[in-house]
């Protein structure tokens, strides 16, 4: 029963920690929440869900899809709602309350286009393995698989590539960086364009494991998402990982040993006591700010 | 003429436009701070489901049930208050965003609030006014009036001089003591705490009035719709609330009202458009923020057209 729960939790929280590390990049980069991510995030699991159903596309080729619609949306978020407020001093709130704007605009066109009921993947992963106690389904190895591995090739790809660097110069001091040669303009668009795609594969292995896609599930998971970055500590990297792991086990754990009808509550409950005893995140130290 | 405007489609919309605004005036306190809370669906709940239960399972009567509701705002909102505000900027709206969550879960959950059916049959303001004025004798109507008409106006009236005694006792908040740490707290908290002000006994102050009036907004929202449900409060209505004070500018108190006459009576006049509702404001706030990050009304646009038609009527 542990370790099932365990295994369970682990993959929920593997998705929780890729919405979050969509928004930790954007943190780290420009400083500001996109409110709008969990609706990327919504976006991509229909695309994809459409891919599989309609093109009857290998899930991967899918997530690929999905990827690029997410990366398309991001583009036009950054052009749309956070390139007109870079050039003007406004409050920090101002961009807060322009990706709002993005995200209930994009959540409306969901509701249009795709209509309120929910949809379901066509099971095509209803296989299960037994490893002594536990019963791991294909879908949760596929989960499991593809977020690690993309959180993997992120963290090498920042740390190690040129490009990655960029992104971290501009994280840590943008006038500098733009000073040092880097074209900060290029690499928001890309910090952009990048948390958006992760969002969006996270939104069609989401749709995976729930076996559910409908409009509103962006809300819900991108406030799930929110709680993590408190969780984690704001533009924190390995706290965004770190963060979304414990909080898909927190979650799992209170459903199995608790009360499953509160496990919405749980996220927050959690960021509230974690705000209040420390307010930096699990992980954050106080200054802390880049794509460390 | 009067029979045909006093319909009652105009006078529930008469009503929203008045709930609304003030829920702006409660969005309005605690941005005065420069605090951004985006708790204020859960405040209206708590005080919506309050004043809902205790009439319906107490018997409170309402004029009392609906102030004890905003109380109970407050009594959460001292709790939450005092950790919260330490927070700030970000940290602050996700938190309380997340209160209001965590409230709808609560409400969604609890027994006596009855889940997501929500509570229905609340004693409605219409009736109950329209049995006092029957009592005194209008139970036939008056001067071609149904006696329908005329609690609802009669509501309606009780609203506006809700919303009156807010707004006077809002500027009158304006130009004293408090209003002025207010206002320097949201120029500059550092500075302000330099100079000698308890910033935190101000914020918790600003965010327990915002509380009130929210509360005391969903109580009156709730006998004014006879059904509550955790669907009336969720994040849609917290960006509703919100959008008032973007759209109208939040540095004036006029001007969350301006928002919320003009976004409520906005989908009722292009019914069309009433499906795109959300994708409007969506719209609307992006390109506030692009363009106009102040909102329609702030300062300048009053000192603007102080001088402008001040110097017309010397001419």
């Amino acid at each position: 029963m542990f370790w099932q729960q365990l295994v369970n939790g682990l993959t929920l929280g593997s998705t929780y920690s890729l919405i979050a590390l969509g928004y930790t990049l954007i943190m780290g980069v420009l400083n500001i929440v996109n409110m709008a991510h969990g609706e990327i995030f919504m976006f991509g699991a229909f695309v994809g869900l459409l891919l599989v159903t309609h093109l009857k596309v290998n899930i991967f080729v899918a997530m690929l899809g999905a990827a690029l619609t997410g990366a398309i949306l991001g583009i036009i978020l950054e052009r749309v709602a956070l390139r007109p407020l870079r050039r003007k001093a406004v409050s920090h709130l101002a961009p807060l309350i322009s990706t709002i704007g993005v995200s209930i605009f994009l959540e409306s066109v969901a509701l249009k286009l795709f209509g309120p009921q929910s949809r379901d993947f066509p099971s095509s992963f209803t296989a299960a393995f037994e490893f002594g106690p536990m019963r791991i389904s294909l879908v949760q190895i596929f989960i499991l698989a593809v977020s690690f591995s993309l959180m993997l090739v992120l963290r090498f790809w920042l740390a190690k590539t040129k490009i990655g660097k960029a992104l971290r110069a501009t994280a840590e001091n943008i006038e500098t960086a733009n000073l040092l040669g880097v074209n900060t303009n290029k690499i928001i668009v890309l910090t952009v364009s990048l948390a958006s795609a992760l969002g969006s594969v996270a939104g069609v292995l989401v749709g995976l494991s729930f076996n559910a896609v409908e409009p509103t599930m962006g809300i819900t998971m991108g406030l799930k998402g929110l709680a993590v970055l408190i969780l984690g500590g704001m533009g924190n990297i390995t706290g965004a990982m770190l963060g979304g792991l414990i909080l898909g086990i927190a979650e799992v754990f209170s459903v199995a040993y608790g009360n499953s009808s509160y496990r919405d509550a749980v996220a927050f409950g959690m960021i509230i006591v974690i705000l209040f005893i420390r307010p930096q995140g699990l992980f954050g130290s106080r200054d802390q700010q880049g794509g460390k | 003429m009067l029979n045909s405007l006093l319909n009652p489609y105009y006078l529930q919309i008469g009503m929203f436009v008045l709930i609304n605004a003030i829920l702006g005036i409660s969005i309005y306190l605690t941005l005065a701070t420069g605090q951004l809370s985006l708790g204020n669906a859960g405040f209206m709940s708590i005080g919506a489901y309050s004043s809902a239960l205790l009439t319906i399972k107490l018997g409170l009567p309402v004029y009392l049930a609906i102030p004890t509701g905003g109380m109970a705002s407050v009594l959460i909102a001292l709790i939450i208050g005092f950790p919260a505000l330490r927070l700030n900027g970000l940290y602050l709206a996700i938190a309380t965003l997340g209160f209001g969550e965590v409230v709808r879960v609560i409400f969604l959950n609890l027994k006596i609030t009855n889940g997501a059916l929500g509570i229905s049959g609340i004693p409605s303001l219409n009736v109950l006014t329209g049995n006092v004025l029957s009592a005194l004798g209008l139970g036939d109507g008056f001067g071609g009036l149904s006696l329908q008409q005329i609690s609802n106006c009669a509501v309606l009236l009780i609203l506006f001089v809700i919303l009156v005694l807010l707004l006077f006792f809002t500027r009158r908040l304006g130009f004293s003591r408090v209003g002025r740490a207010f206002a320097a707290i949201k120029a500059d908290e550092t500075a302000a705490q330099a100079m000698g002000i308890n910033t935190t006994y101000f914020k918790i102050l600003a965010f327990i009035l915002g509380a009130f009036i929210a509360g005391v907004a969903g109580g009156l929202s709730a006998h004014l719709t006879f059904y509550i449900g955790p669907k009336d409060f969720d994040y849609h209505r917290t960006v509703e609330i919100f959008i008032f004070a973007v759209f109208g500018g939040s540095n004036l108190v006029w001007g969350p009202i301006l928002g919320a006459l003009l976004l409520t009576l906005l989908p009722e006049f292009l019914r069309a458009a009433s499906d795109y509702r959300m994708m409007i404001y969506g719209a609307i706030l992006v390109a506030m923020m692009a363009f106009r990050p102040l909102g329609l009304i702030s300062e300048e646009t009053v000192r603007f057209w102080r001088t402008k038609l001040g110097r017309r009527s010397s001419k």
